[in-house]
């Protein structure tokens, strides 16, 4: 499936190599070069870097395994996140079931985009393996198995929405969460 | 400029004071050595390290502290507690003031705990931190020591808005049972301060210039925060010369500081150099803004030493 020249829809400290293939790699804590890979770069943390990582696959539906490889960054445990997140998804309050890593939250993701992730790759668990060598040998065989996921690109909104405040009349600025300043004598109040 | 309504409290940890009214108090400055990927760690799993460059470092922080005014800390971070003996041993030897415990594992930072304890360094150690990722060990490690000093760290990954932020501190939000102010008061401690959390450029780091505001509006406790790491992971600046990044990373440190920042946890100690005279500028801009909002400034900020 051709992919357009906007992905990844997301920036970040990765490089792509072929559009079309059906290998992603996080290389967690570690840097390596794998070209053989469509997508490839670290993640350092366990939720921010997480989404990152999803929804940048689920825009390419070209990718079907997600090969997780490289030193875990301790403490946060993002290969960890990631693998379980596949596994096991969020809970109501939007922690990632089973993580053991330090924050382990998706906030910024709607759960379908989830589902998608986890029905669209395959995870292969390479954690701790940082030989490149290895981890091209194993990309170069699945780089081309099996066909592009069924749906399209599964693209996340950029459009934020901007929470309606109505700011109390008489103040001179007012700076959210109940606080004002009056500029009269410089002084930060409460409202 | 602005004087806050609320009472400003000042922590007192080791004769370094931490808040107050803007102006009031210098920023105090911290600069992390033995972090991951630092250059003068041979072993971390040990703890080996390069004695005479970490002394360097030390002793730099320490002059520019002497001739700014801004206050140090030492922010010691060990991946284990085998090389955070040997940190802190270190430590000891060479450093009279306030210490910043810090590791990505809590059951090394459980063990800090009770090692500063156990000889008697608790009055001068920053547990770092209290936060959503404290484990129950952890608060019971704690619990034991005689630490009284933490920073609390209000990063709240389902609700990354200033009111988040402010809900982890108070009330837990939806992730905690208890906030996080709760918790310190129960733990025993008595020196709170207060961090945003700061997140990558793009995904809210913005928020933690407001929140500082706000949670000493509401507070009326010492906040401040690792803005350095907003522009660390900014993988646009990646490309560009030492000068530029080092430009960014002194900008980003004065606006912490311009939004009511009483303490930066400003990376690297190597960044001292840079840092400080940033620092000192952004207090002594912010000390004449409030001289006329009845704030009085300590003799020993930088606003009665360099201009």
């Amino acid at each position: 499936m051709t992919q357009g020249p906007g992905w990844p829809p997301l920036r970040g400290d990765y490089s792509v190599t072929d559009t079309l293939g059906r290998v992603a790699a996080v290389t967690l804590a570690s840097s390596m070069k794998l070209p053989y890979a469509a997508i490839y770069g670290p993640c350092r943390t366990e939720n921010l870097g997480v989404e990152k990582v999803v929804a940048n696959i689920i825009s390419n539906p070209n990718i079907r395994y997600l090969v997780v490889c490289g030193a875990e960054s301790k403490g946060h445990l993002p290969g960890d996140a990631i693998i379980a997140l596949h596994k096991n998804g969020v809970d109501e309050s939007r922690r990632i079931i089973g993580a053991k890593g330090a924050i382990p939250f998706i906030e910024n993701l709607p759960m379908e985009a989830l589902e998608r992730f986890r029905q669209q790759v395959e995870i292969v668990d390479k954690r701790g393996l940082e030989d490149a060598g290895q981890i091209e040998a194993l990309i170069e065989d699945l780089r081309f198995k099996g066909e592009p996921y069924r749906e399209g690109p599964y693209l996340l909104s950029q459009k934020r929405s901007r929470p309606k405040i109505v700011a109390p009349e008489g103040i001179d600025a007012f700076l959210g969460s109940g606080m004002a300043l009056d500029a009269r004598a410089w002084l930060v109040v409460t409202i | 400029m602005f004087r806050f309504q609320k009472e400003q409290s000042v922590a007192n940890i080791a004769g370094v004071k931490f808040g107050g009214q803007p102006g009031e108090y210098p920023t105090v400055l911290a600069g992390t050595i033995f972090y991951q990927g630092h250059k003068i760690v041979e072993d971390d799993e040990k703890g080996i390290f390069n004695r005479k460059a970490a002394e360097t470092l030390v002793t730099g922080q320490a002059e520019l502290s002497e001739e700014t005014g801004n206050p140090a800390v030492l922010h010691i971070y060990a991946k284990t507690s085998i090389a955070f003996e040997r940190y802190l041993s270190f430590a000891e030897d060479i450093w009279p003031g306030p210490i910043i415990l810090d590791s990505a594992d809590s059951a090394v930072r459980a063990c800090m705990a009770g090692l500063v304890t156990e000889i008697g360094y608790a009055d001068k150690a920053i547990y770092n931190s209290l936060s959503l990722a404290t484990s129950e060990a952890e608060v019971q490690s704690i619990k034991e020591s005689d630490i009284d000093s933490s920073i609390l760290l209000a990063y709240n990954p389902s609700d990354t808005s200033v009111d988040g932020h402010m809900a982890i501190l108070e009330t837990g939000g939806s992730v905690r049972d208890h906030g996080l102010v709760p918790l310190a008061k129960e733990l025993g401690m008595t020196n709170l301060l207060v961090d945003p959390g700061v997140a990558p450029l793009g995904s809210g780091a913005g928020s933690a210039l407001r929140f500082s505001v706000v949670a000493k509006a509401r507070l009326g406790l010492p906040v401040g925060s690792g803005i350095h790491n907003a522009i660390s992971a900014w993988t646009w600046l990646k490309s560009k010369s030492p000068q530029v990044r080092k430009s960014c990373d002194a900008s980003a440190s004065a606006m912490q500081l311009l939004a009511s920042g009483d303490f930066l946890l400003y990376g690297p100690i190597e960044n001292a150099g840079f840092i400080f005279p940033a620092a000192a500028m952004a207090d002594i801009m912010v000390a004449e803004a409030v001289r006329d909002l009845d704030i009085w400034t300590v003799e020993s900020h930088p606003v009665n030493r360099l201009v």
